[in-house]
C-alpha cells in the first residue's frame, strides 16, 4: 500500500504556478527525495501533503486520508519539520520538547526511544534557551519535536541546510533505522551524499516532475545539474605570496567560563583560500567575527591586512569583505543599488562605481535584472550577488561564513567559479563551509574542534597524515573526537 | 561622503515600504481633519434636571431662563429629588436643580432662599463649571444687584480674544504628530534591521557609528519639516488658525522637537531585542512625556514632584515655545529658553544614540 | 486537558521571559495612575496673578489678603498701572492681573481682570474664582452640592479610564502581538499540523493574557483604593463581571487583528490605530464626547470602551446598582458576541 498518493496536483500563487500537475506515489516505509533548485515547489508540495495548504485541482493522499477532506487524521500521524526553525527561541531545549511532545498527546519518556539518537546530543544542554543554540543543534532539536510522537509519515523540509558532516551522517543514520520500523519519510536536500541515502527520488523543477527514480538514475540523467565536473585544481590560479595576510596568535574568546574560541594559532597568506572547517558550535563565527572587528577577543594576539584585531578593528573593517551565514543584504533595495550602497559606504567614486557595476551584472548575468528587488531572487542568485557585493571594493581579505548553504550543486558550482576569478585578483578567501567537496578547493584548511584547532595543512597533507581517502573521512574522524558541541 | 550612499539608501527603503509614505502623509492629515474638532473641552450641553417643588410663576421664570440658555439642555421636570438622582445615576441627566416650596414668596419678603444644585462631579472639570453656570444664572435671577455688581467686573482677555479652543490646541497637536511620527518610525528602524540581520553586515564595514545614526536621522527630520508644513497649512485652510508670531520659530521648535524625539527612538532601539520591546517601551515614554507635558492641563496646577519632571521634558519645551509663538505673538526673547533646553536635550539625546550603538562587542 | 495546560504553561514562560515587556505591563499601569491621578488636573492653583492697586484701602487689601490667603492664587508681583501688568503677562511670568480702581472700596466697583486667555477653558475658571474670592458673595442662595465626587478630583475620572485603556493595550494588543510572531517564526505551521483543534490553540493563546489582565485590574483596583482614595462605591463583583467581559471583548478583537496581520509590525500598527487612537481620543476619557460634532459622536458610540468607562464610572464611583448600568452591560456583552464568534469562525486551519 502507498503511504502518500498524489495525482495532478496543482498550485498556484496568483499568477506564479508553484505546482504543475504533479504526480508520484511513495510505498509505505520508503525514504523518498525530493530535489530541486531554489524556488522548484518543494514547499508548497509539503505544506500540501501536511494540510497546510488545499491544492487548486487534484487529490493527495496521505496514509490513506485525503489532505482535504480527512485532515484531521492525517494531522495525528504527519511529523512535519519545515524549513525555518520552527522552535520557540525563548523557551528551553528541554520546555520546547516537552510542549511538542504534549501538543501530540505522548511525553518525552514515551517518545524517547525514536529520538534516542539526536537528542541525546543536545540534552547536556537542555536547560538553554532554543534562541542560544548553534544552528546546527537547532536543527537536531526541531527534528527531535518532529520525531517525538512516533510520527507513520515524516516530512522533512531541507532538515540538514547548515549542519555539519558528521551531525548530518548521524541524521541520515537515524533515518534509516526509523525507515526499518516502518516509517515513510520525505526529504528535500541539496546535499549529493544525502540524495544518494534515499531509495528513490523526484527532480521537481519550476513545478514540475521532471523525473522519478533511483539516485543514481536521476544523478546520471541530469548530471548537468546535480553532478557538474568538478573545478579542477588548476583552474584556480593562485598569486600566493609569502606574506601573511592573517597572523593568529593564541586567540581566546570567552563567554563567562565557556572558551567558545581556546587558544587558537594559524596564519594565512596573500592570495589563498583557506577553509575554516568545523563541526556545529565549534567556534567558527565566533572566531571569525573577533577576525573581522565585530567582537573583541579576551585575550591573545591578532592581526588581519597588518592591522590589530583588538585595537584597530575600524581599520580592518576598511581592507575586508564579509558575507555572512545569514543573507544580509537589503531585500528591499535593487540588485544595483545594493551594489552601489554598499561601493558607497567603502568610499569607492560615483564613475567607478557605475562602470565597475556594470562589468560584474555583466559577469553575473544579472543584467536584465538590475532593477529587480533583490528580496525576489532565487536563494543562489543572492549569495552569488552577496559575494560580488563583498569583494566589489577590491578588499585584502574577504570573509565567507557559509556562503553556499542550501544552495544546489549547479549554483556553488557557479559560486566557486567566482571565487577563484577573486583568487586570482589576489583577494585571499578565508571561508567556512559544511560541504567537504567544496573543501577540496581549498589551499590550506584548518579544522576545529571544541574551539581548538586540531588540524591544519593542506587537504593533500591532511588525508595522508590521517591516511583517508577523502576530506569527508578527515573531517568526520576529527570531529567525533568532540566532547562539546555548542557556541 | 559615505552619508550620501546611506541617506539614498534610508529613502529608497521608505519609498519601498508599502505602507509607509502612505502613513507619513495621511496620518497628519487624518489628525488634522478629526481631532480638533475632538479635543474640545469646551462644556457644553449639560443636561439639567428642574425639581420646581414652588410651582409659581416666579419660579417658572427661573426654569425658562434655564431653558433658554445655551450652556444647558432641559431635560424636563421631575417631581422629587430622588427621580431626579436615578435620572444621573442612568447617566441621563448631569446637574439637579432644586427650587424650595415658598421660593417666591421669601423672594418677595426680601428672604433669601435656598436653591439646591447638585451636580455630577465623577469628572469634575464638568461638574464644577455647570454648576458654576447655573449659580450664576440663579444670582442674576434671584439677586438681581449681585449680578449687576459682577456685571461689572470687566475682563480683558489678552491673546486668543474669541476664546476658540481650537486655536489653543492646534498647537499641541502638532506636538503630538511630530512625537508620534518621529518618535516611532526610527524606533522600528534599528530593530528591524537587527532582525533581518542586515546590521551585522553594516557593522564590519567602515561606516562611522556617527554616519550611521545620522542617515537614520536625517530622513526623520525631513519627515517632520514635511509633517510640521502640513499641519500648518491645514490648520490656516480648515480652521482658519493661523500663528501669530513668525513661522520660523514654529519650524525651530519643530526641528528641536524631532531630534530629540528620534534619537530618543534609536536609542530605545539600541537597546531592544524585539519590535514589541522597543515599541512598548517607546509607548511608555511618550505617554508620560505627554501627560506631563501641559498638553492637556496646566503644568502649574501639578503637584511639586510632577512639576520637577517639567524640567527635563522636551515636550513640555516645545508645548510651551510653540504657543507661545502662536497663539501669544512670541518672538525670540520669548522662546529663547525653550530653545536652548530642547537643543540641549536634543543634542545630549543623539549623542546618547552614537555611544549607545555598538559596532564591536 | 494536559495538552491544555502545558500550552499554557508555555505562553505563560514567553511572558515571563520578557523582563524588560513584563517591566512595562505593570509599570504603565503604575505610572499612569500616579500621574493622571496627581499630576493631570485641571484644578485652578498656583495661578500667577498680578495685583494693581493704585490706592491702599481697606477692602482692596482685605481682597489682596484673601486671594494670597487662597491655593488658587499666588502672587507673584504689584504693578502700578495695568500696562505694567500687561507686560509682565506678555512676558510670561504671570497668567492673569487683577486690577482694581481707586474706587473700589467706595463703590464696589472699578474691578477688572487682565488675563491670558490661550487656554478659554481656564481662563473662564481663573475669572470665576477671582470673582468669588474677591468680592465673597455672601452665600446662602444657591447650596452647590458635588455628587460623589465631592473635592472634585480628577482621580475620580480618570481610573475607569484607565481601566479600559490598559486592559485593551494589554489584551488587544498583547495577544494579536504574540499570535501573529508564531506565524512570522514558523512555529504555527508545526502548530497547525498537530492534532491539537484550532479553538485550543486560540483559547490557550488567550488565557495567560486574560489572567494577566485581571491581575493588572486587581494592581489598579488596589491603588485606586489605597494610593490615590478613590473609593470603591459599587459591589466588587459586578465591576469584575463587567470587566471580565470588556476583557473578554478585547481578546476577541485582538484575535480579529492576529487574523487579517501577517507581520507584527502590521498587528502593532492595526491594533495601535484601530484600537488605542479611539480609545484614547473617542472614549470621553480625556475629552467630553457631547461636545464634539454628530458624525464623531456616531463614531464614538461603537468604541467599546465607552461603554466601560460609563459603566466603571457608574459602579465604581457613584456607586450604583447593576440595574442601572444594564444598557451598557447589554451593549458590551452584545459586542462581545458578535467579536468572538468572528475570528473563531474565521481561523485559518491552513495557511492561506
Amino acid at each position: 500500500m502507498n503511504a502518500i498518493e498524489i495525482h495532478h496536483v496543482s498550485k498556484r500563487y496568483g499568477d506564479v504556478a508553484a505546482l504543475k500537475d504533479v504526480s508520484f506515489a511513495v510505498p509505505r516505509g520508503e525514504v523518498f527525495g525530493l530535489i530541486g533548485p531554489d524556488g522548484a515547489g518543494k514547499t508548497t508540495l509539503f505544506r500540501i501533503l501536511c494540510t497546510l495548504l488545499k491544492p487548486d485541482s487534484g487529490t493527495a493522499q496521505v496514509d490513506g486520508y485525503d489532505t482535504v477532506t480527512e485532515m484531521e487524521s492525517i494531522r495525528r500521524c504527519v511529523g512535519y519539520m519545515p524549513g525555518r526553525f520552527s522552535l520557540y527561541q525563548d523557551l528551553t531545549v528541554e520546555e520546547n520538547l516537552q510542549f511538542f511532545a504534549t501538543l501530540f498527546g505522548t511525553t518525552i519518556e514515551a517518545g524517547y526511544d525514536s529520538i534516542r539518537a539526536i537528542y541525546s546530543q543536545i540534552e547536556r544542554f537542555k536547560d538553554r534557551k532554543a534562541g542560544a543554540l548553534s544552528g546546527g543543534m537547532k536543527q537536531k532539536l526541531a527534528l527531535s519535536c518532529a520525531l517525538v510522537h512516533s510520527p507513520s509519515v515524516l516530512l522533512l523540509d531541507e532538515p540538514t541546510t547548515g549542519v555539519d558532516p558528521v551531525s548530518r551522517k548521524e541524521l541520515w543514520d537515524m533515518l534509516g533505522t526509523l525507515r526499518e520500523r516502518g516509517l515513510t519519510i520525505i526529504a528535500s536536500t541539496p546535499y549529493l551524499d544525502e540524495v544518494r541515502r534515499c531509495e528513490r527520488v523526484a527532480f521537481l523543477d519550476h513545478g514540475e516532475i521532471r523525473g522519478i527514480g533511483t539516485p543514481d538514475r536521476i544523478l546520471t540523467d541530469f548530471a548537468d545539474i546535480f553532478n557538474p565536473p568538478g573545478l579542477s585544481r588548476h583552474t584556480i590560479q593562485h598569486a600566493q605570496k609569502e606574506e601573511n595576510v592573517i597572523e593568529v596568535e593564541h586567540l581566546v574568546k570567552a563567554f563567562g567560563t565557556f572558551h567558545a574560541v581556546d587558544d587558537i594559532s594559524f596564519t594565512v597568506k596573500r592570495g589563498e583560500i583557506f577553509g575554516f572547517l568545523g563541526a556545529n558550535g565549534a567556534g567558527k563565527t565566533t572566531a571569525m567575527h573577533m577576525l573581522t572587528g565585530l567582537n573583541q577577543p579576551t585575550s591573545g594576539k591578532g592581526r588581519v591586512a597588518g592591522y590589530d584585531i583588538a585595537t584597530e578593528y575600524e581599520q580592518i573593517k576598511r581592507h575586508i569583505g564579509y558575507m555572512s551565514q545569514r543573507f544580509s543584504l537589503y531585500e528591499d533595495l535593487t540588485i544595483r543599488e545594493n551594489i552601489r550602497l554598499f561601493a558607497g559606504i567603502y568610499g569607492m567614486k560615483d564613475a567607478d562605481i557605475k562602470s565597475k557595476t556594470d562589468e560584474v551584472l555583466e559577469q553575473l548575468h544579472f543584467r536584465d535584472h538590475k532593477d529587480d528587488l533583490v528580496g525576489s531572487l532565487p536563494l543562489g542568485w543572492k549569495q552569488k550577488l552577496a559575494f560580488t557585493v563583498s569583494i566589489f571594493h577590491e578588499p585584502e581579505v574577504v570573509f565567507l561564513d557559509e556562503p553556499t548553504g542550501g544552495v544546489d550543486p549547479a549554483t556553488r558550482r557557479q559560486f566557486w567559479e567566482l571565487i577563484s576569478e577573486a583568487t586570482k585578483r589576489g583577494i585571499t578567501v578565508f571561508v567556512t563551509t559544511h560541504y567537504m567537496d567544496e573543501a577540496e578547493y581549498c589551499d590550506r584548511i584548518s579544522i576545529m574542534v571544541d574551539g581548538k584547532i586540531s588540524a591544519i595543512g593542506t587537504p593533500t597533507e591532511l588525508k595522508a597524515r590521517y591516511r583517508m581517502a577523502d576530506m569527508d573521512s578527515v573531517f568526520t574522524h576529527l570531529a567525533r573526537q568532540a566532547n562539546r558541541a555548542a557556541d | 561622503m559615505t552619508l550620501r550612499f546611506l541617506l539614498q539608501k534610508e529613502f529608497l527603503q521608505i519609498r519601498r515600504n508599502a505602507f509607509l509614505p502612505r502613513l507619513i502623509v495621511l496620518f497628519p492629515i487624518m489628525i488634522m481633519c478629526v481631532i480638533p474638532w475632538v479635543m474640545n473641552m469646551e462644556v457644553k450641553n449639560i443636561i439639567v434636571e428642574v425639581v420646581d417643588n414652588d410651582r409659581t410663576p416666579r419660579s417658572q421664570q427661573l426654569v425658562h431662563a434655564i431653558e433658554a440658555s445655551n450652556y444647558f439642555r432641559f431635560h424636563g421636570q421631575k417631581n422629587t429629588y430622588d427621580e431626579a438622582l436615578q435620572c444621573i445615576q442612568r447617566g441621563n441627566s448631569d446637574v439637579i436643580m432644586v427650587i424650595p416650596r415658598g421660593y417666591s414668596r421669601k423672594i418677595a419678603t426680601g428672604e433669601v432662599p435656598e436653591i439646591l444644585v447638585a451636580a455630577n462631579a465623577v469628572n469634575g472639570t464638568k461638574g464644577s463649571m455647570g454648576s458654576a453656570y447655573l449659580t450664576q444664572i440663579i444670582t442674576s435671577h434671584v439677586q438681581p444687584d449681585f449680578a449687576a455688581l459682577q456685571q461689572r467686573v470687566s475682563t480683558l482677555l489678552l491673546y486668543n480674544k474669541h476664546q476658540n479652543y481650537k486655536r489653543y490646541m492646534i498647537p499641541a497637536l502638532l506636538a503630538l504628530v511630530m512625537m508620534l511620527m518621529t518618535g516611532f518610525l526610527p524606533t522600528l528602524n534599528i530593530v528591524s534591521e537587527k532582525e533581518a540581520g542586515t546590521i551585522e553586515q553594516m557593522n564590519v564595514t567602515p561606516v562611522s557609528k556617527w554616519t550611521f545614526i545620522l542617515a537614520k536621522l536625517i530622513p526623520y527630520w525631513i519627515i517632520a519639516f514635511f509633517v510640521a508644513t502640513v499641519c500648518i497649512v491645514l490648520a490656516w485652510l480648515l480652521y482658519d488658525v493661523r500663528s501669530t508670531g513668525s513661522l520660523v520659530w514654529v519650524y525651530v521648535l519643530s526641528m528641536l522637537l524631532a531630534l530629540f524625539i528620534s534619537s530618543f527612538g534609536l536609542t530605545i532601539s539600541n537597546y531592544s531585542d524585539t519590535m514589541q520591546q522597543a515599541i512598548f517601551v517607546m509607548w511608555f515614554f511618550i505617554v508620560c512625556m505627554l501627560l506631563l507635558s501641559g498638553l492637556f492641563t496646566p503644568t502649574r496646577s501639578m503637584p511639586d514632584w510632577a512639576y520637577l519632571t517639567t524640567y527635563i521634558n522636551p515636550m513640555h519645551y516645545f508645548i510651551d515655545g510653540v504657543r507661545t509663538v502662536f497663539l501669544r505673538e512670541g518672538g525670540w526673547h520669548d522662546i529663547a529658553h525653550q530653545v536652548a533646553a530642547l537643543a540641549l536635550l536634543g543634542s545630549s539625546m543623539s549623542t546618547w544614540v552614537v555611544i549607545s550603538y555598538k559596532k564591536n562587542n | 486537558m494536559k495538552q491544555f495546560l502545558s500550552f499554557i504553561l508555555k505562553e505563560a514562560r514567553h511572558i515571563l521571559r520578557d523582563k524588560r515587556t513584563m517591566l512595562i505591563l505593570f509599570g504603565m499601569p503604575l505610572a499612569m495612575m500616579l500621574i493622571l491621578g496627581f499630576a493631570v488636573t485641571n484644578d485652578v492653583k498656583n495661578v500667577r496673578t498680578v495685583v494693581v492697586t493704585t490706592h491702599h484701602d481697606h477692602l482692596s487689601t482685605a481682597a489682596i489678603n484673601r486671594l494670597a490667603a487662597s491655593d488658587y492664587f499666588t502672587i507673584v508681583a504689584k504693578a502700578s498701572s495695568p500696562a505694567d501688568a500687561e507686560r509682565i503677562i506678555r512676558s510670561q511670568k504671570a497668567d492673569m492681573a487683577i486690577v482694581f480702581a481707586s474706587d473700589f472700596a467706595s463703590k464696589h466697583t472699578g474691578l477688572q481682570f487682565i488675563v491670558d486667555g490661550c487656554d478659554p477653558n481656564m481662563a473662564q475658571q481663573w475669572t470665576n474664582f477671582a470673582t468669588g474670592v474677591i468680592l465673597n458673595p455672601h452665600g446662602g442662595i444657591v447650596n452647590s452640592k458635588m455628587l460623589f465626587n465631592p473635592q472634585m478630583r480628577s482621580a475620580y475620572n480618570f481610573v475607569p479610564a484607565i481601566m479600559g485603556m490598559l486592559l485593551m493595550l494589554i489584551c488587544a494588543m498583547m495577544t494579536s502581538i504574540s499570535i501573529v510572531r508564531e506565524k512570522e517564526r514558523g512555529t504555527m505551521e508545526v502548530l497547525l499540523v498537530s492534532p491539537v483543534k484550532p479553538l485550543m490553540v486560540i483559547i490557550a493563546k488567550s488565557i495567560p493574557y486574560l489572567a494577566l489582565a485581571l491581575l493588572i485590574l486587581i494592581v489598579i483596583l488596589l491603588m485606586s483604593r489605597f494610593v490615590l482614595m478613590v473609593p470603591l462605591a459599587g459591589s466588587i463583583f459586578w465591576i469584575m463581571v463587567v470587566s471580565l467581559i470588556y476583557i473578554l471583548l478585547a481578546l476577541s478583537l485582538g484575535l480579529m487583528i492576529s487574523n487579517i496581520a501577517q507581520t507584527q509590525l502590521v498587528a502593532l500598527l492595526a491594533s495601535a490605530m484601530l484600537l488605542l487612537m479611539p480609545v484614547i481620543m473617542l472614549s470621553g476619557m480625556l475629552f467630553p464626547i457631547e461636545s464634539m460634532p454628530r458624525i464623531l459622536q456616531w463614531v464614538a458610540a461603537i468604541m467599546p470602551p465607552r461603554y466601560y468607562i460609563d459603566a466603571m464610572r457608574k459602579l465604581m464611583i457613584m456607586g450604583v446598582g447593576i440595574a442601572d448600568v444594564l444598557k451598557e452591560v447589554t451593549i458590551l456583552s452584545a459586542m462581545t458576541m458578535l467579536f468572538l464568534t468572528v475570528p473563531l469562525k474565521k481561523f485559518n486551519v491552513r495557511l492561506e
